[in-house]
C-alpha cells in the first residue's frame, strides 16, 4: 500500500464519526446498489431494459463508501460501472427527497429503459447522463474523457472561492489513457480539488491489469505528480469512506488532487454480453478469489462485531454471497424492493420521446 | 481643439480587442492556452491581458489539449464563458476527442440543459512556408461535426466582430484566425470605437459582378480579388463572396448571386476530398441548379498535406493563376 507524502495519519478514523444511523444507511445503500444491479437483470429478461448492462456487482462499496464521504454540493462523473452513483449521490438526505443532489431512482430507471423522462430525454444510453443542478457530470463513451472536464469544473469552483470537490469515477484500465494524464498533472499543478477514485477490478473487458499497468499499484501513477496516492480495501466498505474522506478533507483545505484506488473485482462478464466469454478468459481461481469477500458480507460482519447490528437483525436479508440468479427478495430490506419498484413503475408509464426530437437541440437558438 | 489622429488596427490587435472587451464584460470569463499569459501567446494575441485580468483568468495551460478543451467544457459546465487558444489551429488534433465527442454534443446530449460558450481559436492557414503541421486549413473536420461553428475572418473588421459575437454564442465556435493576415498592413483599417459586432451565420458581397461569381474566405479572398481584377481586365466582371461563417453557412447569399452570374467557382486551401468546398458545390447543386450556365467548379489544395519549401508549397496550394484558370475554364463553358 503506498500513501502519499502529503498525508498525515490519524488515530481517530472517519468512521468512528458517524452515527448509528449512518451505519445501517451505508448498509441499506449497500443492499439498494445490489438490488438495483438484480432488478435490471430481470427486467433485461423482461426486454424493458434498452441496451447493454454493465454490472457493478460486488464493487458497491466503493460507490457507497466513496459517496458516503461527499457533501451535496460536491460534484461527481460516473461512467459504465457506476450506474447507482446517479442516485446513491447524496442519498443519505432523504430518499424521496426532490431536493437532494442526486438524480431520482424514477430518472434513473427511465434512463435505462430509454423512456422521455430520463434527464437528457433518453438521446444518449446507460451512464451518459448527467445533471447541472444535482452536479454530476455528463460523461460520454471515451473512458477517461470526464477527467479534463472534471478538472475544468474544479478550476471554475476554485476560483470562485467554494469548497466544492469533484470526484471522477474511472476503471483501472481507462488510467492508460492520455486525457487521465493530461487532467491529472494540471490538477496537481493548480491545486485543483479533485480526486481520481480507480475502480480497479482488475480486469478492462478482456484485459487483466497487469498486462496495461507497470507499476505494483495503480495508485503509484500518482507518484508522477506528487500527489497522494492511497489504495483502499474495495470490499470493505468502511475502508473506503475513511480514505475517501481524509482525501476529501485535502481537497477541501486547497491541497489539491489525489488518487484513491479501490480493489476490487468484477463479478460478471464486461457487460451481460460478455458474461459467457468471461467465464472462458478469466481463470476460475481468479474469478473465485476476487469474488470471496462480498461487500454485504465485509459489512455485515463489521456492524456485528462493533454491536450496531444487535443478534436479532444479524441473520436478515441474507443477500451476502448469492449471485443474482441465487437472490431472492426475501434477500433484501423492504424499503429497497419498494424504491425499485417506485422507479420501474414510474418508467413503464413514461413515454417515448418524439422522433422530431432527433433533429432539436444541435445548437442553442 | 486637438484632431485625433486615426488609429489603424491590425488583424492581430483586432482580435486582442474583441477578447479583452469581452473580459472587462464579464467577470466570470476565462482564457486557457498554452503561453498565452506569461509570454502572451505564440503570436502576441493574448499580450498583457493577464497583467488586466490575472493569471487564473488568463492561464497558462500545460502542453495538454485534450486536457485544454476537456478544462473549458467543464468550466462551461458551471456557467463560464471560455476561451481557449490552440497554439496552431494544426495541434487541434490533439484535442478532438474532446472537441467533437464532448463539446460539440453537449447541448444536444443534455437535451438542451447544458450550453457550451466556448471559443477555440488559433492561427491557421499555409503559404507562409510552415511546413506540414504549422498550414493546415481542418475546418472540415468540424463542419463535419454537428454541435459546433466554424468561422474564419479575413479582415480586421470581421476579426473583432466575428470573434465578439463568438465569443458570445452560447455554442461552441472553432474560430479559425490566419496567421499571414496578422501583420498584413494593408489589412489595417480604422474601426469603430463604439461596441459591435459581426453576426455568425451572415456571408458578405465584397466585390458586385455579373459574369462569375467567386465564393470564399481566409487567406484565398486575397487571391481572389487578383483574379477579379485580372478578369476584369479580359473584360469579365467577377462578383466575389467571403462566406466568413462555414456553419452556419449562408446559402441565401450565395444562391443570390448565382442567380445573377449563373456561374461559381469555390476557392479554399484545404484538400479536396470533402473539403469545404465540396460542400458549397453540393448545396449549389442542390438549390440552384437550373440557374448553371456551366459547371459549378472548386479550386482547392491538391490532397496531399502542405509542404515545406516554396516550390512543393505552391505546387499543392491553390494560386492567383489556378483560380484565374478554373474562372476562364468556367466562363468558356
Ligand atoms: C477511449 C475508449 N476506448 C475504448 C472503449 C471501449 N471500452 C469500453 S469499457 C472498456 C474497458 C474498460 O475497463 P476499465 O477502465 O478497467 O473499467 P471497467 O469496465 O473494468 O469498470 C473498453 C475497452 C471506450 N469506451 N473508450
Ligand atoms: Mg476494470
Amino acid at each position: 500500500m503506498s500513501i502519499g507524502k502529503k498525508l498525515t495519519e490519524t488515530k481517530k478514523l472517519p468512521r468512528h464519526s458517524l452515527t448509528r444511523e449512518d451505519y445501517l444507511e451505508i448498509f441499506k445503500q449497500l443492499f439498494l446498489a445490489r438490488y438495483f444491479d438484480i432488478r435490471l437483470i430481470k427486467e433485461k429478461k423482461r426486454g424493458r431494459l434498452r441496451g447493454t448492462l454493465y454490472s457493478s456487482h460486488n464493487q458497491e462499496a466503493v460507490l457507497v463508501g466513496t459517496l458516503y464521504a461527499l457533501n451535496p454540493e460536491d460534484w461527481i462523473s460516473p461512467i459504465h460501472r457506476d450506474m447507482p452513483a446517479f442516485f446513491l449521490k447524496d442519498l443519505k438526505s432523504g430518499w424521496n427527497n426532490p431536493e437532494r443532489k442526486g438524480i431520482s431512482i424514477e430518472q434513473i430507471i427511465c434512463q435505462v429503459f430509454g423512456k422521455v423522462d430520463a434527464p437528457g430525454r433518453a438521446r444518449d444510453n446507460w451512464s451518459h447522463i448527467g445533471s447541472r443542478e444535482k452536479k454530476i457530470i455528463h460523461s460520454t463513451s471515451m473512458l477517461a474523457g470526464t477527467i479534463p472536464v472534471a478538472a475544468g469544473v474544479a478550476l471554475s469552483e476554485k476560483m470562485r472561492g467554494s469548497d466544492t470537490v469533484v470526484v471522477t469515477y474511472n476503471g483501472e484500465g481507462s488510467t492508460a489513457r492520455g486525457d487521465f494524464h493530461e487532467a491529472i498533472n494540471y490538477a496537481a499543478v493548480k491545486k485543483l480539488p479533485m480526486i481520481t477514485v480507480i475502480e480497479n477490478n482488475m480486469w478492462a473487458y478482456g484485459t487483466h491489469v497487469s498486462e496495461v499497468c507497470n507499476t505494483p499499484d495503480v495508485a503509484d501513477r500518482a507518484k508522477g505528480f506528487d500527489i497522494p496516492g492511497i489504495v483502499a480495501d474495495g470490499q470493505d466498505v468502511f475502508d473506503v469512506y475513511d480514505k475517501m474522506s481524509q482525501l476529501v478533507e485535502y481537497a477541501r483545505q486547497g491541497n489539491g488532487p489525489s488518487i484513491l484506488e479501490c480493489k476490487t473485482y468484477r463479478a460478471y462478464g464486461h457487460g451481460d454480453h460478455d458474461d459467457n466469454r468471461a467465464d472462458k478468459y478469466r481463470p476460475s481461481e481468479d474469478v473465485n478469489s476476487g469474488r470471496s469477500r462480498d461487500p454485504l458480507a465485509v459489512c455485515r460482519e463489521y456492524l456485528v462485531n462493533e454491536n450496531i447490528l444487535g443478534k436479532d437483525d444479524a441473520n436478515l436479508y441474507m443477500a451476502d454471497n448469492k449471485s443474482a440468479s441465487q437472490a431472492s427478495d426475501e434477500d433484501f430490506p423492504e424499503e429497497v424492493i419498494n424504491y425499485l419498484k417506485q422507479g420501474v413503475d414510474f418508467a413503464i408509464n413514461s413515454g417515448l420521446p418524439e422522433a422530431e426530437e432527433g433533429g432539436m437541440w444541435v445548437f442553442k437558438e | 481643439m486637438s484632431v485625433e489622429q486615426a488609429v489603424k488596427t491590425n488583424y492581430l490587435n483586432a482580435l486582442k480587442q474583441a477578447i479583452d472587451e469581452e473580459m472587462a464584460a464579464d467577470s466570470e470569463m476565462i482564457c486557457i492556452g498554452e503561453d498565452i499569459a506569461n509570454l502572451g501567446g505564440a503570436f502576441g494575441v493574448t499580450e498583457g491581458l493577464v497583467d488586466k485580468y490575472g493569471k487564473w483568468r488568463v492561464q497558462d495551460m500545460p502542453i495538454a489539449e485534450e486536457c485544454i478543451v476537456g478544462t473549458a467544457v467543464g468550466a462551461a459546465l458551471t456557467g463560464r464563458r471560455v476561451m481557449a487558444e490552440m497554439q496552431f489551429i494544426d495541434f487541434i488534433s490533439c484535442g478532438f476527442d474532446q472537441i467533437v465527442n464532448n463539446l460539440a454534443t453537449f447541448h444536444y446530449r443534455t437535451a438542451g440543459e447544458v450550453p457550451m460558450p466556448v471559443v477555440l481559436r488559433g492561427p491557421a492557414g499555409g503559404y507562409g512556408g510552415g511546413a506540414l503541421y504549422h498550414s493546415q486549413m481542418n475546418e472540415g473536420w468540424f463542419c463535419h461535426s454537428p454541435g459546433l461553428k466554424v468561422v474564419c475572418p479575413s479582415t480586421s473588421y470581421d476579426a473583432k466582430g466575428l470573434l465578439k459575437a463568438a465569443l458570445r454564442d452560447p455554442n461552441p465556435v472553432i474560430f479559425y484566425e490566419i496567421k499571414e493576415l496578422y501583420r498584413r498592413k494593408d489589412l489595417e483599417e480604422e474601426l469603430p470605437t463604439t461596441d459591435y459586432i459581426v453576426p455568425l451565420g451572415k456571408a458578405t458581397v465584397r466585390r458586385s459582378g455579373e459574369h462569375i461569381t467567386l465564393v470564399s474566405y481566409g487567406q484565398n479572398m486575397y487571391h481572389c480579388y487578383q483574379v477579379a481584377d485580372m478578369l476584369a481586365k479580359d473584360g469579365y466582371s467577377a462578383e466575389v463572396i467571403d462566406i466568413r461563417t462555414l456553419v452556419p453557412l449562408d446559402e441565401q447569399t450565395i444562391m443570390d448571386s448565382i442567380k445573377k452570374t449563373s456561374r461559381v467557382v469555390v476557392v479554399n486551401e484545404a484538400p479536396r476530398t470533402c473539403g469545404f468546398a465540396g460542400e458549397v458545390l453540393a448545396r449549389v447543386c442542390e438549390n440552384a441548379f437550373e440557374y448553371l450556365d456551366a459547371p459549378p467548379a472548386r479550386c482547392t489544395r491538391l490532397d496531399t498535406p502542405v509542404p515545406w519549401v516554396k516550390p512543393l508549397e505552391s505546387f499543392v496550394l491553390p494560386s492567383v493563376e489556378k483560380i484565374y484558370n478554373t474562372c476562364i475554364r468556367t466562363l468558356k463553358y
